[in-house]
């Protein structure tokens, strides 16, 4: 495996985890963090979870990320890995400023 | 072979049709673009009478439907809607479920990957027989409406208040002196019903709703546009991907099983593949350069090595590529990483996260219209 793969897999993977166990707790979600697939979707279909939930998701995100999602911005919560990207690229955009 | 109440209003409209598991059904109306168009910008009709549906009394129901699908049928509100699904007793999944709980009673509709003739039986060997069951594929149609506008035509079938239902929710409406049943569902990331429709008024409300559609813009469609629409929303197709993945596990559908139910149908062998651990994943993939195709089975190579194939593809006119699933060994199932296709120097693809785009329904709020 390529170091860039490695460390894309690794940052990524970082992440994942916190995510899924901090989702998992937070919602009182009946499945392990192996049984959620990144792509499954959050609100609506897949998870089915209300506006609540998606509350509890975007403090979720502040609090373990430190990333601020935008009011308006309703594409950060549609999956799990929807929710990874924005986390990476707030990463990635606070580390470049600094 | 069976043949939809609605063949010959769209063998009129000059569509092609196709047999689905023994269910002749219209493949095509015009032209990919255009039904791609007509769905993502304003409305199509689609005939999805390929659809299996049952009927259950309350109790009945509710005990031998939820001894057979993956899903909590007990848990579903009044009203609602469940979507699950059906495996074998390997654990393979057969059929992607919508259940309804609607009126004192169930309603099933399924889209599987047995033939048409052999869905009854796999139910009555299940224990169907003691449950008092109405089977509705023969007697009735389904109307499939989806789009950005596709509330246009139920709000004007129905009224207003049809704009409230939430997604995953069935209603009951008259038309004619006849009994409609409504599913809010769809797999497109659009707006989307179904109508499910007695045979005595099937003819004029397919007219009516063709004629709400063309007032709205919208048009025909046949189901093949479907695949690629449920692809970019990463909707599971099970005639797809589903067809050639199977194990429910690797397709990422835990979210359709509750894992607290000490019975149903194929229990035995999931709880078993995932006591051993998930060793391969389903995840979506995006072509680099706009012709390179990704055809079904093409295999993907990282460094040198066979590591994964294409299961399920479609070329995205919102992105301008193609789109894919790959089943992956679990330690390269990850978003943001390149390979080659076809070939260990082969064009470069890249794993993606799912859903790729933003469809224009999600901007609107139908109860605030």
């Amino acid at each position: 495996m390529s170091t860039n793969s490695n460390e894309i897999i690794k940052r990524r993977k970082e992440v994942i985890d916190t995510f899924k166990k901090e989702l998992i707790t937070r919602l009182n979600l009946p499945y392990t963090p192996e049984d959620l697939h990144e792509d499954v979707a959050l609100l609506g279909a897949g998870l089915g979870l209300d506006s609540l939930d998606a509350l509890e998701i975007v403090l979720c995100i502040e609090n373990c990320f430190g990333a601020k999602v935008p009011d308006n911005n309703i594409s950060v919560l549609r999956s799990i890995n929807t929710v990874i990207d924005f986390v990476l690229e707030q990463k990635a955009g606070k580390e470049k400023n600094s | 072979m069976r043949k939809s109440l609605f063949y010959d209003f769209f063998k009129q409209h000059n569509a092609v049709f196709e047999n689905r598991y023994e269910i002749e059904v219209p493949k095509q109306v015009s032209d990919e673009q255009s039904e791609y168009n007509l769905i993502r910008n304003t409305l199509g009709i689609t005939d999805t009478s390929h659809m299996q549906c049952f009927c259950f009394p309350e109790e009945k129901g509710l005990n031998f439907l939820d001894s057979l699908v993956a899903g909590n049928v007990a848990k579903i509100r009044f009203g609602r809607i469940l979507h699950t699904f059906m495996a074998n007793k390997d654990g393979d999944v057969i059929a992607d479920c919508y259940i309804a709980n609607n009126d004192e009673e169930f309603i099933l509709l399924c889209e599987s990957i047995i033939n048409d003739n052999e869905f009854l039986p796999f139910l009555l060997e299940n224990g169907a027989s003691d449950s008092d069951y109405v089977d509705y594929s023969n007697d009735y149609g389904i109307i499939g409406i989806d789009g950005y506008k596709a509330w246009t035509v139920v709000k004007e079938l129905f009224g207003t208040d049809v704009l409230g239902l939430p997604y995953l929710s069935c209603e009951k409406y008259n038309f004619e002196s006849e009994k409609i049943i409504l599913f809010r569902a769809g797999k497109t990331s659009e707006f989307g019903y179904y109508l499910i429709v007695p045979k005595s008024i099937s003819q004029k409300l397919i007219e009516q709703c063709y004629d709400i559609a063309q007032k709205n813009k919208g048009g025909l469609c046949g189901v093949e546009i479907h695949n690629a629409l449920r692809l970019e929303g990463r909707f599971f197709n099970i005639y797809k991907e589903g067809a050639i993945v199977k194990d429910p596990l690797v397709l990422g559908l835990q979210w359709m099983i509750d894992f607290s139910k000490d019975n149903f149908c194929g229990r035995d062998a999931i709880f078993a593949k995932r006591n051993s651990g998930l060793k391969s994943k389903i995840i979506g993939i995006k072509t680099k350069d706009a012709s390179c195709k990704l055809n079904i089975n093409a295999p993907i190579y990282y460094n040198n090595k066979k590591v994964a194939n294409v299961v399920a593809s479609c070329f995205s006119y919102l992105l301008n590529a193609y789109v894919g699933l790959a089943v992956f060994p679990i330690e390269l199932a990850f978003s943001g990483l390149e390979f080659n296709l076809d070939s260990e120097n082969g064009n470069i693809i890249q794993t993606i996260s799912m859903p790729p785009i933003m469809p224009k329904s999600l901007s609107v709020k139908l109860d605030e219209l």
